[in-house]
């Protein structure tokens, strides 16, 4: 995992939730483009976190190579629907798998920055601690965060040690009659799993705004 | 239907915007199969496939298709009934 910041000439600025797609070339011209959510918040430096995928075409190289001032093509800001506006006054409900968190923390961000007062809450879900990006970073953010560790836990852990589940989701999101928002990012299991739980719980559908990672990196 | 494979309209709102020239996942597009009128982005789409294939999330038909070629980019809207921008 790596997190990069980026000097985009003619960069117009992101809303949070937005991605950017990192474009590279090989000197044959082969071509390899990826899409990374964008971690900073608006009006930040523009930065993305990275997850290295082995055997992957294109984090391989900006996690492992890529060295200041070196150059890529980047296009973005993409993305009109999985975006959280700040002056939205709803409570807003954040579910993450794994790097999936990393448009949610943009938004936990974007809060924290203009010091918004929509109540945010972030349940977490990675496979263990050592895993869980912007550690610390999180608690200081004063966004409410629930941890699962779904493959080890450190010793003393408290916390939920399990996938997502409809108790889990019952015990941590907020009240139907609420009426949050809801952003859940992750892989495609995590996101069907959090997004369907939700909707059992009475959630309405159109509250509720997924975006789907894939696996190729 | 839906595996470890199916996206959603988000992965390739970078290649809408590229060809469009605007952004488009949160754009109503209504499916030609069922009527079901859903964002860009809550469609399922495939991008491992020669190409892009866009799928209805409701009742799994072909929307869109997208082939980029050497020379040009083909777009099959033939299985939407209409895309709001």
């Amino acid at each position: 995992m790596r997190t990069l910041e980026l000097d985009v000439e003619g960069w117009g600025g992101h809303r949070a939730g937005q991605h950017l797609d990192v474009r590279l070339t090989s000197e044959d011209g082969y071509q390899a483009e990826r899409s990374y959510s964008i971690a900073s918040a608006p009006g930040e430096r523009l930065a993305i976190t990275v997850e290295l995928l082995e055997n992957g075409e294109v984090s391989p190289y900006l996690v492992e190579d890529v060295r200041d001032g070196d150059v890529f093509e980047v296009r973005g800001p993409i993305g009109g629907y999985f975006v959280w506006n700040d002056d939205d006054p709803e409570p807003v409900l954040l579910v993450g798998g794994g790097s999936g968190v990393v448009p949610l923390v943009a938004m936990a961000r974007e809060r924290a920055r203009v010091g918004g007062t929509a109540p945010m809450k972030l349940l977490y879900s990675s496979r263990n601690w050592d895993d869980v990006i912007y550690r610390g970073e999180l608690e200081t953010l004063g966004v409410e965060v629930v941890y699962t560790l779904t493959r080890q836990q450190p010793p003393g852990w408290t916390g939920y040690a399990r996938r997502i589940d409809d108790d889990m989701l019952r015990d941590v999101a907020f009240a139907v009659d609420e009426r949050p928002r809801v952003y859940v990012c992750g892989s495609t299991h995590f996101v069907d799993a959090a997004a369907d739980g939700l909707v059992r719980l009475g959630y309405d559908p159109m509250w509720i705004r997924t975006e789907r990672f894939g696996a190729t990196g | 239907m839906t595996d470890a494979r199916t996206l959603d309209g988000n992965a390739i709102g970078g290649l809408l915007l590229e060809l469009f020239g605007v952004e488009l996942t949160a754009a109503p597009c209504t499916c030609g199969g069922c009527g079901a009128r859903e964002e860009v982005a809550r469609l399922d789409v495939y991008v491992d496939c020669p190409g892009v294939v866009v799928r209805c999330r409701h009742c799994n038909n072909v929307m869109i298709t997208i082939v980029r070629g050497p020379e040009r980019t083909r777009v099959d809207l033939s299985g939407t009934r209409g895309l709001e921008l």
